[in-house]
């Protein structure tokens, strides 16, 4: 009786899944797919709505925005490559000011590629190293890079920021490169106007970096750079990545050198110079459902510790915002730890709903910054919904954010 | 001498047909049918093709995805790597994915980021990484064979075939186990089911739309089955096959930003 019932259940099973692999391969007969070619170009436009919620208690103030964002790549010639990118940010916030427009000439650059394994380039260039996800040591070039920012996402900051003009050279083998570039001083001070390309921001001094690259392992390619500039001793950055099992990458980026202290730096003085180090190390672990998650440790000895932080906050404002300014221009850490978690779950409760947030959390002073995302997205076009809030004591890293709290809503169109 | 010729070569002759005869009646090699259905799906030289994802839930479309797959075999293992560009849509034109066995890096041309990621992190739909990418599955499993038996075709035809089981012996594979039905007359691959280290069904999968393809039928249609809810499916269509060599230097992170096909 028992085994009949099983035979019975057994065919039943066996029949449903025949049944619905009918019902599969007839959705496949009915399957029409229409041929994409690729396109040299990549060109959105984004508009947003803003609502700011003063930390003061103030009445909150409203804004839009109106953003056009390009990229153009091409051949020339067989052996030669264009790559141009740009972006225009309109602001409005209820009466025009100076910076309700403004234009980031991201990349013009041309490449030659002699033969697969050289290739040289000359222009201006977005270029980005490190491996790690909230903050970046060996990311070298982003210091001065961001002329608008409409997003405190590290994605969007690296995306939407100048590249650096350089003349750069790549050589390639199985399993390795060796890049060495050298981006001159082209002009100083920064310049604001809206459509200026500003090299003042990114080429005011004359930088190089030489970065190498093995495969050692199947499963292992450090990256060693070395990187210089005008006002430092040279820098060495290595980034270290590794599979700890099938849902889990670790990673470690690390730069270190002689340089003098942020505060000595902001302050022009060079009396502090001793072997410094910054690194963030983290794992992102991701789940079955889609969900990943990131954990991140970051560490900046050129940044200011407990006492000299606190001091710092009680002294002179003067001194005090000027340090401020001097390390949001360079992207940098101003205290000597934070902790990073990020999280990203595809298709949420239904499919193109993603959910996305980070926290910041300094931990020399407990401050926080915290970003929520929803995004639902069709083929040619995104409606997200953002929240960022400042929390902390007046002058910590984050609560000294004019703002406690930013909405915003924003439509992407992708053509 | 005449004779003794004649009867060397009876001799000889009955060896051969005994020995004919024991091979007519000794198990297939189910390794051997493995790589020669790899063979029938893989062509031999690098090689480059569109695959295009169309993927459904509860019988309406969901999703759609273009993809340029780049292929070529590793000298040493066998095993291919793959370099995959999005074509689209629109908002993942040009980002890359470049898989070499487990080392998986997806490049996104905006931020030119180059981002290191799991085997178990999913950049398509329903799709894994795996799905996507050339794989011969004879370099990663070992197969048994479990019978020969009568299977429905993705096409609705009954087809003669060899049903192996595969066990994975890398630890590089997207699926832990594998049942693969194997046509008798030409190694085509007819059908295949995909189970986790736990034993669960996670697909089921139909080659099917046979053509020739760089010198030999190959089938040009997947349809991926979902064996939790078979109401979710993937339509994987291939074309646009083409001989395409790709240098040994190309596959690795640093050559991601310089990625610009003709």
């Amino acid at each position: 009786m028992r085994s009949a019932a099983l035979t019975l259940l057994l065919c039943l099973g066996t029949a449903y899944a025949q049944d619905a692999d009918e019902a599969a391969l007839a959705l496949a007969d009915k399957t029409e797919t229409q041929a994409a070619r690729t396109s040299d170009w990549r060109v959105l436009t984004e508009g947003a709505l803003i609502e700011s919620i003063p930390r003061n208690g103030g009445s909150p103030t409203r804004a839009q925005r109106l953003s056009l964002d390009a990229l153009y790549d091409t051949r020339l010639a067989a052996n030669w490559r264009a790559v141009v990118a740009d972006r225009l940010d309109l602001a409005w916030r209820g009466e025009p000011t100076y910076d309700d427009l403004i234009n980031t000439l991201k990349e013009a650059y041309v490449s030659w590629q002699p033969n697969a394994d050289n290739i040289a380039d000359a222009g201006r260039i977005n270029l980005r190293y490190g491996v790690a996800t909230g903050y970046n040591p060996t990311d070298y070039f982003r210091a001065n890079a961001l002329r608008s920012v409409v997003s405190v996402a590290p994605t969007s900051l690296r995306e939407n920021r100048l590249g650096t003009a350089m003349l750069r050279g790549q050589t390639l083998w199985a399993g390795g490169s060796l890049a060495a570039l050298y981006a001159p001083k082209l002009a100083d001070p920064s310049n604001g106007s809206p459509f200026s390309p500003d090299f003042g921001a990114t080429n005011n001094q004359d930088r190089w970096l030489i970065a190498l690259s093995q495969k050692l392992a199947d499963d292992f390619n450090p990256q060693m750079l070395l990187y210089s500039d005008e006002r430092n001793p040279p820098q060495l950055g290595v980034n270290l990545t590794r599979l700890l099992n099938d849902a889990t990458v670790a990673y470690l980026e690390y730069s270190g050198g002689r340089s003098a202290s942020l505060l000595a730096q902001a302050q022009r003085r060079s009396d502090n110079v001793e072997f410094r180090s910054r690194a963030s190390a983290g794992l992102t672990y991701t789940a079955p459902s889609k969900l990943s998650v990131t954990l991140e440790y970051e560490y900046n000895a050129a940044g200011l510790d407990r006492n000299d932080w606190n001091a710092l906050r009680r002294g002179a404002p003067g001194a005090y915002l000027q340090y401020r300014g001097f390390v949001q221009a360079l992207q940098d850490l101003p205290t000597t730890q934070s902790v990073f978690v990020a999280a990203r779950w595809q298709d949420a409760l239904f499919v193109h709903f993603d959910l996305s947030g980070f926290q910041r959390i300094d931990v020399i002073d407990y401050s926080r910054l915290s970003f929520l995302e929803a995004r639902y997205h069709w083929d040619h076009a995104d409606l997200a919904l953002q929240w960022q809030h400042n929390s902390g004591e007046a002058t910590s890293e984050f609560g000294a954010s004019p703002q406690r709290t930013v909405w915003q809503a924003v439509v992407t169109y992708f053509f | 001498m005449f004779r003794t010729q004649s009867s060397v070569k009876a001799v000889l002759g009955g060896l051969a047909t005994l020995a004919i005869l024991n091979v007519a009646h000794a198990a297939p090699d189910a390794q051997a049918i493995l790589a020669a259905s790899d063979a029938v799906r893989n062509p031999g030289k690098p090689f480059a093709l569109t695959t295009t994802l169309v993927e459904y839930r509860d019988g309406k479309q969901t999703d759609s995805n273009t993809l340029t797959v780049y292929s070529k075999a590793n000298e040493n293992s066998g095993q291919f790597r793959s370099l995959i560009r999005f074509v689209a849509p629109a908002r993942e034109t040009n980002k890359l994915l470049l898989k070499s066995g487990n080392d998986l890096w997806f490049y996104d041309p905006s931020s030119k980021a180059s981002i290191r990621i799991s085997p178990q992190q999913r950049l398509l739909g329903q799709a894994a990484n795996g799905d996507v990418v050339t794989v011969n599955l004879a370099k990663d499993y070992r197969a048994e064979l479990a019978a020969e038996e009568d299977t429905q075709d993705g096409d609705r035809k009954t087809r003669h075939s060899y049903k192996l089981v595969l066990a994975a012996t890398s630890p590089d594979v997207t699926y832990h186990r594998i049942e693969m039905w194997i046509d008798t007359a030409n190694n085509r691959p007819v059908k295949a089911r995909f189970y986790s280290e736990s034993g669960r069904h996670l697909k089921t999968a139909y080659y099917r739309r046979y053509q020739s393809e760089l010198g030999t039928d190959r089938p040009t249609e997947t349809v991926i089955i979902d064996g939790l809810n078979p109401n979710w499916v993937t339509v994987m269509r291939f074309s646009d096959y083409a001989w395409r060599e790709v240098p040994e230097s190309w596959l690795q992170r640093d050559y991601l930003p310089r990625f610009k096909p003709e």
